[in-house]
């Protein structure tokens, strides 16, 4: 019955599935890190500035750029492994998805969607990627090579606020409803019960939306930095 | 038209507990299995029994002393003397083997906890102290009419449990199951039986299957009673059927049909045996515990019969609770907590909230007695095999092996499958004949044929009818008030003729439905007729057993009657006759002398004949009757 | 669960299909019927069976919610018809098939050769190191690992949870809730002799738990209340701990 083939078959399942999760996991967690830096614009351009300032020189910035899309692009080949080739299987998919929605249970439609807004943050996240790959890496954009709060601020309003809102909104669910799943599927804090961790995720998916809209308002320039009081004998 | 044969050695009509245990021993000895069901074999009624299996382990506090010698006299006494007391001894002896074999197949049964345990006993919590090394063993728990607590069980899902790791051995042999298909006819010729035509629910075509050996193993056929039964709905005794149809094997004790105090009222759903094994009480409209009175000894947990008696006396009486669907009485479960309640009698919580919309834990469970074991069947000899017809063996509770004579013991039927399927199994590979089966197939063509014209006709009938549905109605009403716990002469004649007329009727059955493949009316239709003709000898060994034994109770006769009764009914059917025959045969050897059951009505009139005579008159008495000599036996 | 709202009128639509008869198509069928104190849907459907149409094709065995013969699709939800009453549904009853299972017809399918094939598959039966004695007193097991088996064991095999997966909806070869479930029954099971190699190699596959998203559908449906998300959350760390060992 033990065959050499059949094991190995095994091992690497198990090291896709490991790696979707664990990039799953990590992405998630960076965009809570992620959060708390881009947030550093609530302090005023001061505090963004400054972050990003030590973010370069110290060398954390560049290579953190690559890594979190080389993570970013594995994450979504292996998970997409999971989605269904076929448009009738979708379709099936999301009609059982439907009615057992309506009898309340939401965990297989929510599944739909997670698939949905991934292949959304797959498209606006690379465009993202990339143009903060280039503001890192090169001098293209801005006075210096890196991310400056001057350059952020012009292009959010330029029209970028509008991407940015879409993604926001779906990487917040996807990784919040993402994490809550793996949860579930790996039985870690199984003890609070699953109603408790439907409760912590939605917890996180409404306060990380908050913070992330007052952020994008900032950036948009529509209303002043609300923390800027913090930042005193700054030159904000 | 081409007639479909197909052969196997062994074909096993039933794929409960006691034809795959039976089915397996033959697999395991190499032959080529067959098995036939209505039904994937998981969901055979065996599944339902939810209290436990009776096996004289002595594993804990309670069971101490306890050894096949004690299981053997309880059952002897269960049986009212009614009993082969031979079988029954070979099957006390034999059911500790066959529940730790089951144990060895998978179930997980409950296990002794060494150390301080608390359990109810008659109505009061007790402390006892399992020891340590006992620890890990299979565990017991009480159950009605038994001298110690022997039943094994696994939670409140025990037959699930045994039929779930019998089933996955059946599996792992590799025997061949054909599910939805109903065995309607044996082929035989000559006394003796080569095989069934099978006909198959998914597309209601017949076929042939040829085997040197075939096992009725179609369990109980309470639905005879309608919805007034705790059986399936399968459980509509087509096994014991067409046995009958053969016209020379006899049924055995037709007449001793057991009613279980618990069911739910009204559904009729059982309520295991084991809620009162663990300490449940019955109450009455007034919440008093009348068993106590009734039954100072045993209370609670005297054998089913003498319990659903005393229940049906007391709602006669007005003592019960009056709904639109008659009256029931109370099960208090409460006192045993939610705990012990969503563990050890997990499926009774489930049914309680899914059924009755109840908390066992805090509300009264609404019981009366219903049908629930048919102790008749195709009467077999102590090997299995069927009088008169040989190559036809018959295990389980479709068969009247005899171990539980006119009542039997709660447990006794769970071990009784596979002790049963055991040794019979065994006793079929040992005998087997080997080579092909000797048959000419104009046999198997014809009984085929005979099937399909039978379906032909009945699709073919027009204009104004009866329904089948009509009929079952019908027959169940007049068995549920007529053929039910008390009965009288008077009753029991009255049902014979409405039972006559019910049968005339069968042949005048027009079908509303004629769509061809798997026609459910045809299917039902087909079997109204075996089932009326099944409770016409019910009603008739009833009414000729003028005494009152075990179940069988005529208020007319209240006593039994061990001068002129101390035996077993059997009724035959010969084909193109239109009334079956009665006949009588000794239970078998004595050896524990009739007494008193230790419960219940201690009155009754004595043997004449001495134990001696009675017991020199056994052989040549069973062997006029048909018993097969058993053949090469080393 | 209450039996009180009688003397509704209860509107059934029913899918229907005879694949025996050449003359029928898939469509579907309404019928009305009064509803009674605690009625089932077993007993919704044999009335309109016995009354209206009958030639409908659905199967009851034990009535209890035990033998797990009567899982259907009730307003979309995977359910078994005996336990269902109709006092917890609205007027309007819509009866499917479960799907994945191969029909029969109208409400009937063939749940029992699936469940069979998943058996063998993953050869779903005591793997025992030696033969039967007869002899001998039986191997002790603690009562919490018998209750904890006995848990797995309770599933009744209906095919509701498999019918509710969306995997399993999908993908042929995945083998679904209850078989997960089965695995980790025997699993767990110390008279199994199987190795953690061989159940490596069984559960660590697409075919296996990695084919679980996790869309839980499963757990919420099962009408025994299996705790099916616990068994895949052991069933992976199963996983992780073999291939870390
Ligand atoms: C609700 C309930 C609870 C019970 N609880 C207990 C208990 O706790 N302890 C105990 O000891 N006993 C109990 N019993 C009794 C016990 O369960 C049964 O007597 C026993 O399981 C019968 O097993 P069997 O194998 O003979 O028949 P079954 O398990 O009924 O199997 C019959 C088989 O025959 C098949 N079949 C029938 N007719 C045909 C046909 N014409 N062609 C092909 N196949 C056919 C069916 O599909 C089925 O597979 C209980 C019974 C009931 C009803
Ligand atoms: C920052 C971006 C992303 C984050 C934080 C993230 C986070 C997560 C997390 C935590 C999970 C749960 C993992 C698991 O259950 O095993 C998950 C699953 C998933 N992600 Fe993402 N993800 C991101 C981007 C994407 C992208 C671009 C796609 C593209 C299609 C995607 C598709 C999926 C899918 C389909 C799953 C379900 C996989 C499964 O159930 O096995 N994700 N994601
Ligand atoms: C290392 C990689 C990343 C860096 C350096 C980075 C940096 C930034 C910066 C500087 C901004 C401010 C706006 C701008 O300058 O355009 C921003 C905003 C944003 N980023 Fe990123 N980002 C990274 C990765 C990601 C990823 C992977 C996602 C999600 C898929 C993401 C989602 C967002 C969103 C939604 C905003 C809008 C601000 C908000 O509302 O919070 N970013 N990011
Ligand atoms: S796990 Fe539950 S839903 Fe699935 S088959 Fe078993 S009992 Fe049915
Ligand atoms: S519904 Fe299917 S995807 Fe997993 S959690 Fe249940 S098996
Ligand atoms: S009929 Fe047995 S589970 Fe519903």
């Amino acid at each position: 019955m033990k065959t050499t083939g059949a094991i190995d078959t095994a091992k690497r399942q198990l090291v896709y599935e490991v790696i979707s999760g664990g990039t799953g996991l990590i992405l998630a967690l960076f965009m809570w890190g992620h959060m708390m830096f881009v947030g550093s614009i609530l302090i005023g351009t001061f505090g963004f500035d400054w972050l990003a300032l030590q973010l370069e020189i110290y060398f954390i910035a560049q290579p953190t750029v690559v890594v979190i899309f080389s993570l970013f692009l594995v994450h979504a080949a292996l998970a997409a492994r999971k989605i269904p080739a076929q448009l009738e299987e979708r379709r099936k998919m999301i009609r059982l998805g439907r009615d057992l929605k309506s009898q309340a249970h939401e965990e297989s439609l929510l599944w739909i969607w997670q698939v949905r807004t991934g292949m959304i943050v797959l498209v606006l996240g690379s465009f993202h990627l990339v143009l903060l790959g280039i503001d890192v890496l090169t001098p293209l954009f801005g006075e210096r090579v890196g991310i400056e709060s001057v350059t952020s601020l012009a292009r959010v309003q330029a029209g970028l606020w509008l991407p940015y809102a879409v993604l926001l909104i779906c990487v917040e669910f996807h990784a919040s409803i993402g994490l809550y799943r793996l949860a579930v599927k790996w039985g870690v804090f199984s003890s609070l019960g699953r109603k408790t961790l439907r409760r912590i995720e939605s917890f996180i998916l409404w306060l990380f939306l908050g913070l992330g809209a007052v952020i994008l308002l900032v950036l948009a320039g529509v209303i002043p930095p609300p923390l800027a009081f913090l930042a005193t004998g700054g030159a904000a | 038209m081409i007639v479909r044969i197909s052969s196997t050695d062994v074909l096993v009509i039933g794929g409960g507990l006691a034809g795959e245990r039976c089915a397996i021993e033959a697999a395991a000895a190499g032959h080529d299995v067959l098995i036939l069901s209505l039904v994937p074999p998981r969901r055979s009624h065996s599944c339902a029994a939810q209290g436990g299996m009776q096996a004289a382990l002595g594993n804990c506090v309670k069971a101490e002393g306890d050894s096949p010698d004690v299981h053997y006299l309880d059952t002897v006494r269960g049986s009212d003397w009614g009993a082969d007391q031979e079988v029954a001894r070979i099957f006390a002896e034999e059911a500790p083997i066959a529940v730790r074999e089951l144990a060895h197949f998978g179930v997980p049964w409950t296990r002794v906890k060494g150390g301080p345990n608390s359990y109810f006993i008659r109505g009061e919590r007790v402390e006892i102290n399992e020891a340590l090394e006992n620890d890990g063993l299979i565990m017991h728990r009480d159950f009605g009419g038994t001298a110690k607590w022997r039943a094994c069980y696994a939670g409140a899902g025990t037959g699930h449990s045994a039929l779930y790791a019998v089933d996955s051995e059946v599996v792992r042999l590799g025997v061949t199951v054909r599910d939805r298909a109903e065995a309607v006819e044996l082929i035989h010729e000559n006394g003796r039986c080569y095989g069934a035509v099978s006909r198959c629910l998914r597309t209601g075509q017949h076929s042939a299957i040829l085997a040197k050996a075939t096992v009725i193993a179609t369990g109980g056929h309470g639905r005879i009673y309608g919805q007034y039964t705790t059986n399936a709905t399968i459980n509509e005794g087509m096994g014991a059927a067409i046995a009958l149809n053969t016209g020379v094997v006899p049924l055995g004790n037709m007449e001793a049909v057991q009613f279980h105090p618990t069911a739910l009222s009204p559904s009729g759903i059982l309520v295991t045996e084991g809620c009162r094994g663990d300490g449940g009480f019955l109450l009455d409209k007034e919440l008093n515990r009348f068993m106590v009175e009734a039954e100072p000894e045993k209370q609670e947990l005297a054998s089913r019969d003498v319990v659903s008696r005393h229940m049906a006396r007391r709602m006669r009486d007005g003592h019960g609770v009056e709904t639109e669907h008659g009256p029931h009485l109370w099960l208090d479960i409460r006192h045993l907590g939610e705990e012990h309640l969503k563990t050890k009698l997990r499926e009774v919580w489930d049914i309680c909230q899914d059924f009755v919309g109840l908390n066992p834990a805090t509300d009264l469970i609404p019981v009366r007695p219903t049908q629930h074991y048919s102790m008749g069947g195709v009467r077999v000899n102590k090997e299995g095999e069927a009088y008169n017809l040989a190559g036809l063996v018959a295990v389980g509770e479709a068969s009247c092996w005899d171990m539980h004579g006119f009542n039997r013991l709660g447990g006794n039927s769970l071990a009784e499958t596979i002790v049963s399927g055991r040794l019979i199994g065994r006793h079929i590979a040992k005998t087997i004949r080997t080579g092909g089966v000797d048959i000419d197939t104009r046999v198997a063509n014809e009984a085929v044929k005979n099937a399909e014209e039978r379906a032909a006709r009945l699709l073919a009938a027009e204009g104004p009818g009866p329904g089948a549905y009509e009929i079952r109605d019908a027959m169940a009403e007049v068995m549920i008030s007529r053929v039910g716990i008390f009965r009288t002469g008077e009753e029991l004649a009255l049902a014979v003729n409405e039972l006559k007329e019910l049968l005339a009727k069968c042949d005048k059955i027009v079908l509303r439905s004629k769509v061809p493949g798997m026609n459910p009316e045809l299917t039902f239709a087909l079997r109204i007729k075996n089932m009326v003709r099944l409770s016409l000898i019910t009603a008739m060994g009833a009414f000729a057993r003028t005494e009152s034994r075990g179940a069988h109770f005529r208020s007319d006769h209240p006593l039994r009657d061990d001068a002129k009764w101390l035996n077993r009914t059997l009724i035959r059917w010969p084909e193109s006759s239109d009334a079956p025959g009665i006949s009588y045969e000794p239970v078998g050897v004595l050896d524990v002398p009739p007494g008193h059951r230790g419960y219940g009505r201690d009155e009754r009139i004595e043997m004449e004949q001495s134990i001696e005579d009675y017991n020199q008159g056994v052989e040549q008495a069973q062997s006029e009757q048909g018993k097969l000599p058993t053949e090469g036996q080393q | 669960m209450s039996g009180n709202n009688a003397n509704r009128r209860l509107k059934f639509e029913i899918f229907r299909y005879n694949p025996q008869d050449p003359d029928s198509t898939p469509h579907m069928q309404n019928f009305e019927i009064d509803e009674l104190p605690y009625m089932s849907l077993f007993m919704a459907l044999n009335e309109i069976r016995e009354k209206h149409d009958p030639s409908l094709q659905f199967d009851f065995a034990c009535r209890s919610a035990i033998c797990g013969s009567c899982g259907m699709m009730v307003n979309g939800k995977p359910s078994l018809g005996c336990r269902t009453q109709t006092s917890d549904l609205p007027e309007l009853i819509r009866l499917h098939p479960l799907p994945v299972f191969k029909l029969v017809g109208d409400l009937s399918v063939d749940t029992g050769i699936w469940f069979r094939e998943m058996a063998e598959k993953s050869e779903a039966w005591i793997h025992a190191k030696e033969a039967f004695d007869p002899a001998a007193q039986e191997d002790r097991m603690d009562d919490e690992t018998a209750q904890k088996i006995y848990d797995s064991d309770r599933c009744i095999e209906c095919g509701c949870c498999v019918a509710s997966c969306g995997v399993a909806n999908v993908s042929g070869e995945f083998a679904g809730p209850a078989g997960l479930n089965r695995m980790a029954r025997f699993s767990m099971d110390p008279r199994d002799t199987r190795d953690d190699a061989d159940w490596f190699e069984l559960i660590s596959n697409e075919h296996g738990v990695f084919g679980c998203i996790g869309m839980m559908a499963c757990h919420d449906i099962c009408p025994k209340e299996l705790p099916l998300l616990e068994v895949y959350a052991y069933l992976r760390r199963k996983a992780l701990t073999t291939a870390l060992k």
